[in-house]
């Protein structure tokens, strides 16, 4: 620790799972790398989302890679006592959804496979950098004609689907589909995960596909992987602690000033993982009034609180879903509409090693009441002591909102994880593909800046 | 059957884009009858005497978009067609202030500036992208849709052009296009403007015809709309029709009749005669039979498929998405006969500003709350309500000295928690006079006579399906070739013989008469 300011070939910025990769792509090819972590969760154990196969392959994580397999993979309690289970087979799920609602259950495997297909199709968007829509390249058009094809490979009706129900409310795409509210209400919650929208918004049904992808065939979580502690266990990259201010001189990165000192460490490449609004506020100065303008406008609004519960019996589920109804999920919204705390917040809670890990939905500030307001939910005031809940904080660095994806992520124009300042990138969470996928952005980065060194 | 009783075309609904479609038609030289159900053509743009010597435009109440072409084509104008220019628009607030926007640009802008010098600037700026993008999209409205799924030469042709249209715009543009068409109205004026009752008149007008409130994405494209009926410079499209917007359905009528085609009124029809998988004629409710080498409908897509023709007509996915497709009405009318101006409180006496519109949306959360109501199935407590006077502009809509007052009012969904009844209406109605009576001290006691028309009335009175006023939600995923069901967004059905040319196809909504035409220009070019 502690080592002299010395040189580095690349700084990156973050020590989420996306710097991690893309330091770990710099590295391979023999470049010193040094990954420096604002936070305090540098080795936080279990990341949450799709980890790309490419890059698992790429990186040879793939002996050591241990993907959770819940089963079932949520359990909701119903209205009138009992509790829906679903579970990673589909006839076992649509037998489980049969006995509330007859309807639903036949139509759950169809379902299932549609969205699979239409996810399918975002996961091919995923791995490669957003597509270039305005571009005169040929290598790019013809990019964009394999892309095309693709998904015109899948059938008229996988098209129809996609542009149909990539603008909907996931409301109304359930409602096309389901009549049961629990299940509705399941599903729905992962149309409004992590964004300030009610499942009636439109583009929820695009979010709900995008927390789908990667994951099996009627599995509606993303799970959890060790990737993260498998990247920070690669040799070759070095990890500091410290908050990290891009320097910038002639329009071109330098280095970074690390905090809280200042000290400056130089390298002719930054790749930011940050927040891109904190990356950018720091060198407004030096930067065009328009792209400073975009980036001040990306909208990332934290609406979850995280924290953990000690439960007095040991949890008879490994994730419970609290969200009986698309209803439900809507009037939680419109409370963070008006500025406040869910007054009935949704809730989902993973069972941890006789802990419960909760998503608390939507918080929009530290509130003292909140705790006790999860616990009642959770089953009985008794609990209340022992919920601990963080100030919620946006873990995507920008809404996944149809204008804030693709190409339009994090800001129009500067998609590719390229900046106005020469030698500094992004490769977080705010670029392409965005949050809830395990590393795709910092991969897609890393190979952005591989091309562009081999060009100069 | 008698050679007379044999047509061309038979149009089904003789709302303005079916008689647009005849006249079309017509002026090309077919033979064609119009058949409308109600005592009067207009549809949903008619003008009524509901009280003794005060006229309404009943249902539709402004002028927006009317294609310049077909204004030309049909030298509209010369049957009558006169539009008067709305020119104001008064926003009175909460605390006794008030956002005005006037004709004139410099005076909206300092009136802009009391309120925030920032806005005022960022007014100009936003005005002329606005109008920009309103330039690119205006092409669309006049477009087919291409439709992506099909790999014939045409579609793909139309798919290059579209996406070289976009590509033309160039970058700043074309991203600002997508943000209109993805974003919330309210996010969307928030990264112009800091002035909340600015942005929750601009945003008003976004969700007009929507089940969806300003912080909803997919409203901020509607924003557009405004600056599309500014660009027709020579012929203001923005504004009154003299008589009420009966008279431009009346208009269009007069240039149908001229070019030869029959219009008949009180003359429902039952249902459409298919034999052998092709469209021959139209039953009536009277009986009579009707027999035509084509048959359009210009009523909305359920009437259209699910009423107007026998189920095993039609594919079964067809009608699937039919089925699906999304009406939702969720706004009202309130028609009131006045004994004078009102006086609002934040400007009173009797001014300009009644010559204008007059916006109840003093802030953004109050019409997102106006729309929280809506969404669990009540008529908003405090709706927001554009009102115009009529009787000011064009004084022969009241007697001498009297008024009418017009109140488009959202939110009254039409799934109403225990359906609409007379004693919901007349608690509908008060909730608006009363909203009113809170800007305007007094003007309850100006009420002559109350209309009020609630989406169950829009329905039963003009047909249109669970009252939505544009035949269909104006959603994104109702729009151009998904209007109103992928595949079949061009004018023509699964059915032979068989056309529909209602606001439930492409570009849809409002007093456009774009779908009109275009389903003609798809009748004549099959050669029909």
């Amino acid at each position: 620790m502690n080592a002299p300011p010395g040189r580095f070939d690349a700084v990156v910025i973050g020590a989420g799972v996306n710097g991690l990769v893309a330091a770990r792509y710099l590295a391979r090819t023999g470049r010193r790398v040094l990954v420096v972590e604002p936070g305090r969760d540098a080795h936080q154990s279990a990341e949450i989302g799709w980890v790309p196969p490419q890059l698992v392959r790429e990186l040879g994580l793939g002996a050591q890679l241990r993907v959770e397999q819940l089963d079932p993979w949520i359990t909701a309690p119903l209205q009138d006592g009992g509790r829906l289970e679903l579970w990673r087979d589909p006839a076992k799920s649509a037998e489980a959804i049969g006995r509330i609602s007859p309807s639903d259950g036949q139509k759950w495997p169809e379902f299932c496979a549609r969205m699979r297909r239409l996810a399918s199709v975002l996961e091919a968007l995923y791995v490669q950098p957003p597509p270039d829509v305005e571009t005169r390249e040929v290598g790019e058009l013809l990019r964009l004609a394999g892309l095309g094809l693709r998904v015109r490979r899948l059938g008229k009706q996988a098209i129809v689907d996609l542009l149909r129900v990539l603008p909907m409310s996931v409301a109304e795409l359930l409602d096309d589909w389901f009549e049961s509210d629990a299940l509705k209400g399941v599903l729905g919650a992962l149309g409004v995960w992590h964004l300030k929208q009610g499942p009636r918004g439109g583009g929820t049904a695009f979010n709900f596909l995008h927390h789908h992808v990667g994951c099996p065939l009627g599995v509606f979580r993303p799970h959890r992987s060790n990737v993260k502690e498998l990247l920070l266990a690669l040799p070759g990259v070095e990890v500091r602690q410290g908050s990290a201010v891009t320097l910038v001189r002639g329009g071109r990165a330098t280095g970074v000033a690390l905090g809280p000192a200042g000290d400056a460490i130089e390298a002719p490449l930054v790749v930011s993982g940050a927040d891109p609004r904190t990356t950018f506020e720091p060198l407004a100065r030096e930067l065009d009034a328009e792209f400073i303008r975009a980036i001040r406008n990306i909208r990332g609004r934290g609406v979850v609180a995280r924290g953990t519960l000690r439960p007095n019996h040991p949890p008879d589920f490994s994730t419970l879903c609290l969200a009986p109804s698309l209803e439900y999920l809507e009037r939680a919204y419109d409370d963070a509409k008006y500025g406040r705390n869910s007054a009935h917040p949704y809730v989902e809670a993973r069972a941890v090693n006789g802990q419960l890990e909760l998503h608390v939905q939507y918080a929009l500030a530290a509130d003292r009441t909140l705790p006790e307001r999860v616990a009642a939910a959770l089953g009985g005031p008794a609990q209340a002591a022992q919920v601990t809940l963080e100030a919620p904080e946006h873990l995507y660095h920008g809404d996944l909102t149809l204008d804030q994806i693709l190409f339009m992520r994090p800001v129009p124009g500067w998609s590719r994880y390229r900046t106005p300042v020469e030698g500094l990138y992004l490769c977080g969470p705010g670029t392409h593909p965005g949050g809830g996928i395990a590393g795709a952005a910092g991969r897609n980065a890393a190979r952005v800046i591989l091309k562009d060194a081999k060009r100069s | 059957m008698p050679a007379s009783n044999r047509y061309d075309a038979i149009v089904i609904g003789g709302g303005h884009n079916g008689l647009v479609h005849a006249a079309y038609l017509a002026r090309a030289g077919r033979k064609v009858l119009v058949l409308e159900r109600r005592p009067r053509v207009g549809g949903a743009a008619v003008t009524e005497e509901v009280f003794p010597g005060f006229k309404f435009s009943m249902f539709s109440y402004v002028v927006s978009l009317l294609r310049p072409e077909i204004i030309r084509d049909l030298d509209l104008p010369r049957h009558g067609l006169h539009i008067l220019p709305l020119e104001s628009t008064l926003t009175p607030m909460e605390n006794g202030d008030y956002l005005a926007a006037w004709a004139d640009h410099d005076e909206t802008r300092r009136e802009l500036y009391r309120h925030s010098p920032r806005d005022a600037e960022a007014y100009d700026l936003y005005g002329r992208l606005m109008h920009h993008m309103a330039h690119a999209v205006k092409p669309i409205l006049g477009m087919v849709p291409p439709d992506p799924t099909s790999l014939s030469p045409r579609d793909l042709l139309g798919l290059l052009r579209l996406g070289r249209h976009f590509r033309g715009l160039g970058g700043e543009r074309f991203h600002a296009l997508v943000k209109l068409m993805t974003m919330s109205s309210a996010d969307y004026l928030d990264e112009w403007f800091e002035t909340d009752v600015l942005k929750a008149t601009k945003a008003a007008s976004g969700i007009i015809g929507t089940f969806l409130g300003p912080r909803s994405p997919g409203t901020a494209y509607v924003l557009l709309h405004h600056y599309m009926g500014e660009l027709d410079g020579v012929f203001r499209a923005w504004g009154f029709a003299k008589g009420g917007t009966g008279a431009v359905s009346e208009a269009i009528a007069s240039a149908a009749r001229g070019f030869g085609a029959e219009i008949r009124c009180d003359a429902a029809v039952a249902r459409v005669i298919v034999k052998n998988g092709r469209a021959t004629g139209v039953v009536l409710e009277n009986g009579d039979e009707l027999a035509a080498r084509v048959v359009v409908s210009s009523l909305d897509p359920r009437r259209t498929f699910l009423q107007l023709l026998d189920g095993n007509e039609l594919p079964d996915e067809f009608v699937a998405d039919i089925r699906r497709f999304k009406f939702r009405g969720s706004s009202g009318k309130v028609n009131l006969a006045l004994s004078a101006l009102p006086s609002f409180s934040c400007m009173p006496g009797v001014g300009r500003h009644h010559r204008g519109a007059v916006s109840i949306s003093p802030s953004l959360a109050y019409v997102e709350r106006a729309y929280d109501d809506a969404k669990y199935g009540e008529f908003s407590r405090r709706p927001y309500m554009d009102i115009v006077f009529p009787s000011v502009i064009d004084p022969g809509m009241a007697p001498p000295g009297k008024h009418v007052m017009s109140i488009f009012v959202q939110y009254a969904p039409y799934q109403l928690n225990g359906g609409w009844s007379d004693a919901k209406r007349e608690a509908f109605g008060d909730a608006v006079v009363d909203t009113v009576e809170q800007f305007a001290p007094g003007f309850k006691s100006l009420i002559l006579h109350r209309q009020v028309l609630t989406p169950a009335d829009i329905e039963r009175i003009t047909g249109l399906t669970e009252g939505n006023i544009f035949a269909g939600e104006l959603a994104l995923h109702q729009l151009f070739f998904l209007r109103p069901a992928p595949g079949w967004a061009k004018f023509r059905t699964p059915v032979r013989g068989y056309y529909q040319c209602g606001s439930g196809t492409h570009p849809g909504g409002g007093i456009m008469g774009a779908s009109g035409r275009l389903a003609a220009l798809a009748v004549l070019g099959d050669g029909r």
